[in-house]
């Protein structure tokens, strides 16, 4: 009987799970297994799948995918740490900083590529004019023009929006280390280092792993400011998988194909979400266990 | 029954009649959306037109729907995917019409008087249909030309009245108009059909063709000539002729650069002219155009031709349809070509003396009599123009020494995509 009520009690839950997850999910799953030209659908079974595994721009986006994540997310944790370490030194005018850190990060992202895009233009751009004026350049600089460069400013955009929040999360783990364990290391004799690497770093361990692994989740997923900036090119240098999903579906047209994407990128952001309930599981296990 | 039931059922009555009427009132809502409503040269007119047909049909409402210019066909296939298209549209119509996004217009265009039919050549309404069936009424149009900036022209110690009319002659005058900070023109790279447009007329300038006759077969690199063009164009960047970042620039780039008079010529329709003007009032009357230099005599040039559409979802395309029509009139179509530089399709409109007036646009109708209509006819136009012509182009401007192998993989690639239909 108790059983009984208990799922009574989860049904307007699990009700509203499947209606926002559930449903539109397997709506993905059943497009990807279909030709959709427009509004003709035609069920294709696994062709979408096929095709797209064994088309070399689904692998070239996986590998931007990788390196956009991978460096994006390496430099989040990096200056994230830095700047929590700094904020957590401070003993003045910490609160107008933060405010000041957290500024990019609460700019929605589409409006924050977009100002950088202005600023990146190579003729009429601030960042050239000021690299000009100090000699640093001699000519104007097509920053989204050229693959590398492409990628590096899509990078740097979202180093630049991405770092506030870890940030946060760091400067949350920070303050919850006991003090008596620094001063117990000043007496020891230990000096700055020593008391980031036997004190900070092991209390922060498990939540640079657990930032970092959101950080993955979230970066991989991310359109907003390549779509903005470079639409994914030129030449496709920065066609990461989610534009490569939303130039196949609005651009290209086919839907099977970005929903087959779609699924496959799901997968991967799952591999790193199963990873992540891993950690918190035993994250679990450890703090019953003390 | 008691009164207090009267009462209430009396009420009730009321109410439901009051709300009947108040939903009988509710005028219709069309939706109007096209690539150029956020077009400040064109704002005035769209906004003159709907006013004045909402006066004339006060139970039509026309509800503009404001798109960036790059972000238009994503937004229309994304609102027809959820069956909720505006009612009126203007797409590159094959590719709409393919995708089942459009309404055929066959029914309304029938009912309508011969006389007014006449105003639009067959050759025109051919470009319209789609299986035969007819998806687009034609309402202005662009055609490509180049246009030059005559006090750079001057400058550079050229003359004007005898611009270049060959690949040769362009070239030579592209080495005189640049300099230090500041280049002939500028070569279209970025990721929207314009590119496509642009190297299109280059290729046809030099005698070669993008395609075979019935699209079923790319023909960028398998036609030496259209190789030879590809290489001509893209080259000016290499050659310092063309200002740097191709591959980042677009329509608005291009006329922003001439506008500062950062390049001196540009290929473009007559509209761009009108956009100059409007970033920098001070270029009014300073350019003048020409037909684009080619290598073989009669060379056509590109005519965009820009339909109005009635979307597959809409649920009062009667209305849409007669805003169609008052959007399509000679009055529209003349103010059109005089404030925006749009230039009107209308046959009855050719020799009209306010389209006359205008010697510049006159010209470029004279330009226009030897154009092929674009876009091009084939369902997936719109992804081969904006996408895979695109890469190949930005992936030529990145290695140039490569350009003959990235256009015959774009001939191959399009070899399958043109039959998968």
């Amino acid at each position: 009987m108790n059983r009984r009520y208990g799922y009574l009690f989860l049904a307007p839950t699990l009700a509203f799970l499947g209606a926002v997850i559930v449903v539109p999910l397997g709506h993905a799953f059943w497009t990807s297994l279909h030709r959709v030209r427009g509004l003709n659908v035609a069920f294709v079974g696994l062709a979408n799948y096929q095709r797209i595994l064994a088309d070399d721009a689904f692998w070239h986006s996986l590998g931007i995918s990788v390196t956009f994540t991978g460096v994006s997310v390496g430099l989040h944790l990096l200056l994230g740490l830095a700047l929590a370490l700094l904020l957590d030194e401070l003993r003045f005018a910490r609160t107008a900083l933060r405010i000041a850190f957290l500024t990019p990060w609460m700019v929605a992202p589409a409006v924050g590529a977009t100002i950088w895009l202005w600023l990146l233009e190579p003729q009429f751009g601030v960042v050239n004019f000021l690299l000009r004026a100090a000699h640093v350049v001699t000519a104007p600089v097509a920053w989204l023009g050229e693959p590398a460069t492409a990628l590096a400013a899509v990078i740097a955009v979202e180093v630049w929006r991405g770092v506030p929040f870890v940030m946060l999360l760091m400067l949350a783990g920070l303050q919850t280390i006991p003090a008596e364990q620094y001063e117990a290391a000043a007496i020891d004799g230990a000096g700055a280092w020593q008391r980031f690497r036997f004190v900070t770093w092991p209390n922060l361990r498990y939540l640079v792993v657990v930032a970092s692994t959101l950080d993955i989740i979230n970066t991989i997923r991310h359109y907003d400011i390549i779509g903005v900036m470079t639409a994914g090119g030129p030449a496709g240098g920065t066609e990461a998988l989610p534009v490569l999903l939303y130039n196949t579906a609005f651009r290209s047209n086919r839907f099977g194909d970005a929903a087959a994407i779609g699924v496959l990128l799901l997968l991967l952001v799952l591999a790193f979400a199963i990873f992540y309930v891993k950690l918190a599981k035993l994250d679990r296990l450890e703090t019953s266990s003390r | 029954m008691k009164l207090r039931h009267r009462v209430r059922a009396l009420a009730a009555g009321v109410l439901i009649a009051l709300s009947g009427a108040a939903i009988a009132q509710q005028p219709i809502v069309l939706q109007w959306q096209t690539a150029n409503l956020t077009e400040s040269q064109y704002e005035p007119i769209w906004k003159k037109t709907i006013a004045e047909f909402e006066a004339a049909n006060p139970g039509i409402k026309v509800e503009p729907v404001l798109v960036a210019r790059k972000d238009h066909w994503t937004k229309f296939v994304a609102a027809a995917q959820a069956r909720k298209a505006p009612c009126i549209v203007s797409v590159d119509l094959t590719t709409a019409a393919y995708n089942g996004y459009l309404m055929p217009l066959d029914k309304y265009w029938n009912a309508e008087p011969a006389a007014w039919r006449k105003a639009w050549s067959d050759d025109m309404l051919k470009a319209m249909k789609w299986k035969g069936q007819l998806y687009g009424l034609p309402i202005w149009g662009g055609t490509y030309a180049e246009i030059y900036n005559r006090d750079l022209v001057t400058k550079a110690g050229l003359d004007p009245a005898k611009p270049p009319k060959t690949f040769d002659e362009y070239v030579a005058w592209a080495k005189k108009l640049s300099g230090n900070d500041h280049w002939a023109t500028a070569v279209l790279g970025g990721k929207t059909d314009t590119t496509t447009r642009v190297l299109l007329t280059w290729i046809w300038a030099n005698g070669g063709e993008a395609f075979n006759a019935d699209m079923t077969e790319a023909t960028f690199a398998k036609n030496p000539k259209s190789l030879e063009a590809i290489k001509t164009y893209l080259g000016l960047v290499r050659q310092g002729l063309a200002a740097p970042a191709p591959t980042t620039t677009n329509y608005l780039e291009q006329t922003n650069l001439y506008a500062q008079g950062k390049i001196a010529t540009m290929r473009n329709a007559y509209w761009a002219i009108a956009k100059v003007v409007g970033d920098n009032p001070a270029m009014a009357g300073k350019s003048f155009v020409t037909p684009i230099p080619a290598n073989v005599p009669n060379a056509p040039t590109l005519a965009t031709v820009t339909a109005s559409s009635i979307s597959a979802s809409c649920p009062n395309p009667e209305a849409a349809w007669k805003f169609i029509k008052f959007d399509a009139e000679k009055k529209w179509a003349i103010e059109r070509a005089k404030v925006a530089n749009w230039m009107p399709l209308r046959n009855d409109l050719a020799d009209d003396p306010a389209i006359k007036a205008d010697p510049m646009l006159a010209q470029f109708v004279q330009i226009g009599t030897h154009a092929r209509s674009y876009p091009l006819p084939h369902p997936l136009w719109a992804d081969i123009a904006a996408n895979d012509v695109v890469d190949a182009v930005q992936k030529a401007l990145l290695a140039p020494e490569k350009t003959d192998e990235i256009f015959r993989d774009l001939d191959a690639r399009l070899a399958k995509k043109l039959k998968d239909i």
